[in-house]
């Protein structure tokens, strides 16, 4: 079985060189606040895009991270790359603005059976120019928090293109999926994430799950929801490794600097 | 709480909000805190000692294990604040606990929403107060794929449909009207926004 690297470079001001396999980060934007540290995603991305409201948020929010510099300034520097959904969010001045400065827009409000951040997924995954997909990564601000129902189909996304790196980010964690397809290790940032982690078997139990570099470690041990998951756990060090006979949502804490 | 009644002296809202209970491994709670409520009389049960359940399971454990004058055996329903949002594995714990105490009737809240669980051992009826729930809703077999669930009342029902996660989970979903029925072969978890007012 292939060994698969995982490591939140891309909350570091700068991305080591030499650090492991090289990655291109896309960003999806997703009509959540905006998390303090978006600014970092954006500039690590290559390609940034918007889901529907998700340009309200980049408009509103951006200036106030920068209180001390104008607002149409910052505007026009966070300009993002795409807005694509199904477009009942966005404001029209903010649609007109982003269009103004050359955003490309894509209208989906034909196609209701796929989520926003589904839709953002496939686009970059089909058809997004010069990013290279074999090592892609996708950032995705504002999966997580407010309704419900759109977080679980948020989660549901990573499950449904399962062969793509997407890390939903919050103000408070980061989440991604590790595949069962594949032995993981993970290289833990201490700067900027940690110590507190958990391992969760979201969609179908566990029935031998292995892990090293945790304060409680997993030994072929069963997970379940109604049973044991491995939340609040603690990462010791800078490494874990894990595998497991399902795909595990791994969650990792995210400092307050 | 006195924040939200600006208009009083926090003093007089603090003493009318006092809680029965603090329980917990007392690692958050501050001093100050502690030692208010403690002079009011609220029962302190510290669990410092035990590090392997979470402080929603340690409470859920009391209430259902030891709390005196509640009718467990009629219609105890726990509600429960702030288990959404913030550190997610938490939010994941906090989940895990409508699964382990499936017997109780237990419903997380947050500002947007509330979810509870709909075991797999009965139908279900879900009556919907519209003045101040809905209409976005889902149902996620979370834990386990669901082979088979049929529902009545939602703008896009299961019809002997299986869901599972990589595939169809019910999200963005929509009620229709003030009545929604739901059975399945799994324990599901329902979820229904709360309306700002």
């Amino acid at each position: 079985m292939d060994l698969m690297h995982h490591s939140s470079t891309f909350l570091l001001p700068t991305i080591p060189l030499h650090h492991g396999p090289s990655l291109t980060y896309a960003l999806v934007v997703l009509n959540q606040t905006l998390p303090r540290f978006a600014p970092l995603l954006w500039k690590h991305a290559q390609l940034r895009l918007c889901a529907d409201g998700g340009a309200n948020r980049v408009f509103d929010e951006m200036p106030l991270l920068f209180p001390e510099e104008d607002a149409s300034d910052v505007r026009r520097r966070y300009k993002p790359d795409v807005i694509k959904g199904d477009m009942d969010s966005i404001r029209k001045e903010v649609l007109d603005f982003y269009r103004s400065l050359g955003t490309e827009i894509i209208d989906k409000s034909h196609d209701q059976d796929t989520t926003d951040l589904h839709k953002c997924i496939t686009y970059i995954r089909d058809f997004a120019p010069d990013v290279n997909k074999s090592s892609l990564c996708i950032l995705v601000a504002g999966a997580l928090g407010g309704r419900y129902d759109h977080e679980m189909g948020n989660l549901n996304v990573l499950y449904c293109f399962s062969a793509l790196r997407i890390v939903l980010l919050s103000d408070d964690s980061l989440i991604y999926l590790l595949p069962r397809t594949h032995h993981h290790e993970i290289h833990i940032q201490t700067s900027v994430e940690g110590p507190h982690c958990g391992l969760i078997p979201i969609g179908v139990p566990s029935r031998s799950s292995t892990t090293t570099g945790l304060r409680w470690n997993l030994n072929n041990t069963e997970m379940r929801f109604g049973g044991l998951i491995s939340s609040s756990n603690i990462v010791v060090g800078e490494k874990v490794t894990v595998q497991s006979d399902t795909d595990l949502l791994w969650t990792i804490s995210i400092k307050k600097l | 709480m006195p924040l939200l009644f600006p208009e009083e002296d926090a003093s007089d809202v603090r003493r009318r909000y006092k809680p029965d209970v603090i329980k917990g491994d007392m690692d958050s709670i501050r001093k100050e805190v502690l030692d208010f409520y403690r002079s009011l009389g609220t029962e302190i049960i510290d669990k410092s000692h035990d590090q392997d359940t979470t402080d929603l399971h340690k409470c859920i454990t009391y209430i259902r294990d030891f709390a005196p004058d509640v009718n467990k055996s009629s219609q105890l329903c726990i509600l429960v604040a702030g288990a959404l949002g913030g550190r997610y594995d938490h939010e994941m714990g906090n989940l895990n606990v409508l699964y382990c105490f499936s017997a109780l009737r237990i419903v997380l809240l947050s500002d947007d929403s509330l979810i509870y669980l709909l075991p797999r051992t009965h139908h279900h009826e879900i009556h919907i107060q519209t003045s101040v729930e809905g209409p976005h809703c889902g149902l996620i077999p979370i834990g386990v794929p669901s082979r088979s669930s049929t529902t009545t009342g939602l703008r896009w029902n299961l019809n002997n449909t299986e869901m599972r996660f990589g595939g169809l989970i019910s999200s963005s979903n929509i009620v229709v009207g003030e009545k929604v029925t739901v059975q399945s072969d799994t324990d599901l978890l329902w979820t229904i926004s709360i309306k700002k007012l």
